[in-house]
């Protein structure tokens, strides 16, 4: 057995060509989950809605991804009007399918992030937003919002890693991200080591760049902060 | 629909043992990583904690499934290498897919094991060690009588979403092969055409360990915080 560096080398190229997939599943599954764990919040606030609410986090949050996946892309088209329905162009593309999974599960473990974050916000800030006249609006705009992004923020970096590291899934739905490439090539070379670290190196790139940013922006948010 | 899921239940059944096996496996293994790892990060030894770095810094930056694939492959090729010198006609060895996902599933949340365990183990109050120290213990009854006892009542709300990622992650040992419940499902979708309640069935055996893990460590921590209330 020999570590074929050349080999590594090669398969450089070819990895980074799966590089878009794998960005695209994670933009697209950033911006909507986000969207989904803010609805949910303020779900879990009403009175009606907070029961469907809390069964999404936490079904969302007590099954696996694959799991998910596997009954949007294969289980969903059982249903007739899943076929049948304006939505089928995008519910028959695995790539749809994977977004939303990705976007579901994402959006569940964000929501309860944010409650964490919300459970930092002390009733004296209300009262005092009341007592200065801020009305509902402005009192989210100018006092929750602001304070809850800051302690969320190295909570919510952590789940974008793991967002990132979940779109490797993609491959078990024919998607070729960089892991769905990486299997393609070990497929032909039987060469595992080589190839598998080298996708591995490219994650381990992205996890970085993020972890940076993310703390970044942390410095940031937090300048007026006291330590 | 529900006669369907009758009719599948045996097998259903004996993958949600495949699971509960490895779930055991992985976790004694997934106990034994985090301590090895948090006592090299805590150690002097400078050697040790470059070790434990990269490895957490490596198995929590990388995609799961991407470990798991390179752990099953990669073992499988270095086996054939070994087992070849020994015996040359060999074509080919693996692990097979439940050793391998055990392990491979292990690793990773070991890796967030040891950040927990570490954290755990700094909280242990160091006048405790110092007395344990002063009435003449040695360092490994340091450890086991000292130091671990008080560190799981620190450890346990973050093990228990280790626990919960270990039972997830068995899901993934399917794409190599493990004859689980995943398993089961594709088979029963592919003869009955019912694949989202078969996949659905799937999410809720999940969905039942993970809260059965959840209650069950929300009931230890209560236990083990008990003595610490001063009053209520």
């Amino acid at each position: 057995m020999s570590f074929d560096i050349a080999l590594m080398l090669t398969s450089f190229p070819q990895l980074l060509a799966g590089l878009g997939m794998t960005l695209q599943l994670l933009g697209i599954s950033l911006v909507s989950g986000l969207a989904i764990a803010i609805v949910t919040s303020w779900a879990r606030t009403t009175r009606f809605l907070r029961w469907p609410a809390e069964t999404y986090v936490y079904f969302f949050r007590g099954t696996p991804l694959l799991v998910q996946l596997f009954v949007i892309y294969f289980g969903l088209p059982q249903a007739e009007f899943v076929r049948s329905g304006p939505w089928w162009p995008f519910l028959r593309e695995p790539f749809w399918c994977m977004c939303l999974a990705l976007s579901l599960n994402n959006g569940a473990y964000v929501a309860e992030i944010i409650r964490g974050g919300m459970l930092g916000i002390g009733k004296g800030l209300k009262e005092a937003s009341w007592a200065l006249g801020l009305s509902r609006f402005h009192h989210l705009r100018l006092v929750t919002v602001p304070i809850v992004t800051r302690l969320c923020l190295p909570t919510y970096g952590n789940e974008v890693v793991s967002l990132m590291k979940s779109t490797a899934l993609a491959s078990t739905v024919t998607l070729l991200d960089v892991t769905g490439v990486a299997r393609s090539i070990v497929a032909e070379t039987f060469a595992p080591y080589e190839i598998f670290i080298a996708a591995a190196l490219i994650y381990l790139a992205l996890t970085f760049l993020m972890q940076t940013l993310v703390s970044r922006l942390e410095a940031r948010l937090g300048r007026y902060a006291q330590r | 629909m529900f006669e369907e899921l009758w009719r599948w239940s045996g097998a259903f059944m004996q993958g949600t043992l495949v699971i509960l096996l490895v779930f055991l496996v992985s976790l004694v293994l997934t106990v034994i990583w985090g301590l090895l790892g948090a006592s090299a990060k805590l150690s002097g030894n400078r050697a040790a904690k470059a070790a434990a770095d990269a490895y957490t810094v490596v198995f929590r930056g990388t995609p799961e499934f991407l470990l798991l694939l390179l752990i099953y492959f990669g073992s499988a090729v270095t086996l054939t290498a070994l087992v070849k010198l020994v015996w040359p006609q060999t074509r080919f060895v693996d692990l097979s897919p439940f050793w391998a996902g055990a392990f491979a599933i292990s690793l990773i949340v070991g890796a967030a094991a040891t950040e927990t365990f570490r954290g755990a183990f700094l909280g242990v109050d160091r006048g405790q060690v110092e007395a344990a120290q002063a009435l003449g213990l040695r360092r490994l009854q340091v450890f086991f009588l000292i130091r671990l006892p008080q560190m799981w009542r620190l450890a346990l709300p973050s093990f228990g979403n280790h626990m919960n990622s270990l039972v997830k992650d068995t899901a993934l040992i399917s794409v190599i092969g493990l004859q689980e419940i995943m398993f089961t499902a594709d088979m029963a979708a592919s003869t009955n055409s019912m694949p989202f309640a078969m996949y659905f069935a799937v999410a809720l055996i999940y969905l039942g360990f993970t809260t059965i893990i959840t209650l069950g460590t929300g009931h230890l921590e209560r236990r083990a915080n008990h003595f610490m209330t001063v009053s209520r």
